[in-house]
């Protein structure tokens, strides 16, 4: 009886948390609902365990990752330091999607988590698949280096 | 590793090789459409995403697609049977007059005059030139009525690979992302580097490819037409163009195989015509129906093609040692036959992207 409700009539419709978690992305900012569900289809959702590293200094970077939920520390491994703790909502890696640079830190898992990767592979195939929307994205990626990068040039100023 | 788990493992290796070995005939109908319809996807893709970031349908776009090339697929064939058909029928034609036998025997004599003495015995006697001919051409009706008692098969292949290649192009993103949920997470953005490098792999060599052959085509139809105008009198020109095209996407091989259409008609056509049987080269070189016209032609398109061309459109994109091509050119030829010569190179620029890739992750692994 459930099935054929369904079936006949318009159900509320439920918003998807992977959605719901890019829009409020920069990188993903001002896209329409079919846009960003061309995105989603494109995105990898992972599960990892407390400890589990998403990845470390030096190895290969391929893209960038959004938190879904649980804790994530971006630190060195060499000294110890830790350069930022993430949690729901928040992303890291951007800069990967740009250039082939090895990964500058190791970022790990606090708690058990779930992420949402995209990356530069997928980035392309947006670019290939929908010109305009890739447009779109590589617009606010340059935006959010571009506020890194005066951020950046603030602190040197600071510093001397 | 212990010792004797190294010896289980090799094995167990061999064990696999071996049923892998035996059970391959049974499958090798299916492994030939998967192949086919990867092959045809990964050659329709990149228009199918292009049409689809405009029409906003995927579905849309490999309708159009696919519809295109059938259409045109069809066309191509339908107008060469019927051109092969009339070809055909004016040789046989032929034969059937009296002054065939004479131009044969003209034939004989011609190059019998034209070779050392020693070679003159090698020269079967004019009857059994013609008895030859004749059975060459019950043999070409016998494989053409063999091909055709196959065709119900071949039709069912043909349509399973459509099937399969539209089913791919369709779903091809959501099953390549089904694919990489298989992949453990501290492997998982190696992994979509290794697949992203094979699908560029693949799409440039192929891309190159098509490409080349279009070129090798499009050549060979304009020296056709020129060995025309010196009177050659070949026909089913762009036919002829278009197979040197497609037999030059198998390497090495392929250039003499796409000669062969053009010198059998050159000596059908001309089989009876004496200016033609006592042509020279240059003035200089005897070329009997124009034969060593035809291979200097195509010799010339080749060095054009190979010098020219290739580097520019195929590039480096395989980039595998000319031995190395000769060995699975064999091997593939040997396995599958002619269909085997025509993937082997692609199938070796794959698992040398993957060969290269198991490098980087083993280099790479300590930071995984």
């Amino acid at each position: 009886m459930e099935a054929l409700y369904k079936n006949f009539f318009r159900q509320k419709k439920k918003v998807d948390p992977v959605i719901k978690a890019l829009e409020k992305i920069p990188i993903f900012e001002h896209l329409s609902e079919k846009e960003l569900k061309n995105i989603v289809q494109l995105t990898h959702e992972r599960d990892y365990k407390t400890d589990e590293y998403i990845f470390k200094k030096h190895a290969p970077a391929e893209g960038m990752y959004v938190i879904l939920n649980g804790k994530i520390e971006i630190k060195d491994p060499e000294s110890g330091s830790i350069f930022a703790s993430l949690n729901s909502g928040d992303f890291f890696g951007e800069l990967a999607l740009l250039d082939e640079e090895p990964r500058s830190a190791s970022a790990v898992c606090n708690e058990p988590s779930r992420l949402i990767g995209f990356f530069r592979s997928d980035l392309l195939t947006v670019i290939k698949r929908y010109p305009k929307l890739g447009n779109k994205v590589l617009l606010n990626l340059s935006r959010v280096l571009g506020e890194r990068l005066r951020e950046t040039n603030k602190n040197i100023i600071k510093s001397k | 590793m212990d010792p004797l788990q190294k010896i289980y493992r090799i094995l167990l290796l061999i064990i696999i090789s071996f049923i892998g070995w035996f059970t391959l005939p049974s499958f090798s109908p299916l492994i030939l459409i998967l192949i086919f319809s990867f092959l045809l996807t990964s050659i329709f893709l990149q228009p199918v995403d292009y049409i689809e970031g405009y029409v906003q349908s995927r579905v849309l776009g490999v309708i159009a697609v696919l519809g295109l090339s059938i259409t045109i697929a069809v066309l191509f064939i339908g107008s060469f049977l019927t051109s092969l058909g009339i070809q055909i029928k004016t040789f046989s034609n032929k034969i059937q007059k009296d002054n065939y036998a004479i131009a044969v025997e003209n034939l004989s004599a011609k190059i019998k005059s034209l070779l050392p003495e020693f070679f003159n015995n090698l020269i079967p006697e004019s009857d059994k030139i013609i008895l030859i001919a004749k059975n060459f051409m019950v043999n070409v009706f016998q494989n053409v009525l063999a091909l055709l008692g196959s065709a119900g098969s071949l039709i069912f292949i043909a349509f399973m690979i459509l099937v399969f290649t539209i089913i791919l192009l369709i779903e091809y993103h959501d099953f390549k992302r089904s694919l990489v949920q298989f992949i453990p997470n501290k492997y998982l953005e190696i992994g979509l580097r290794t697949i992203y490098n094979i699908e560029q792999q693949i799409s440039k060599y192929l891309r190159g490819q098509i490409l080349a052959a279009s070129s090798v085509a499009i050549l060979s139809i304009i020296g056709l037409f020129i060995l025309n105008k010196i009177g050659a009198n070949i026909t089913l020109v762009i036919f002829i163009g278009i197979i040197a095209g497609l037999a030059n996407l198998i390497p090495m091989v392929g250039p003499f195989i796409g000669m062969i259409p053009a010198i059998l008609i050159a000596i059908m056509n001309n089989i009876g015509n004496e200016s033609a049987l006592s042509h020279y080269i240059f003035n200089i070189v005897p070329s009997p129906f124009f034969i060593f016209d035809i291979i200097l032609m195509f010799i010339i398109v080749q060095q054009i093609d190979n010098n020219f061309i290739t580097p520019l459109v195929v590039g480096e994109s395989v980039g595998l040692h000319p031995m190395v091509v000769m060995i699975v050119l064999i091997i593939g030829g040997t396995l599958i036959g002619p269909l085997g010569m025509l993937f082997a190179i692609p199938a070796t620029g794959v698992l040398k992207v993957l060969f290269r890739e198991i490098i980087f992750i083993s280099k790479n692994s300590h930071l995984l």
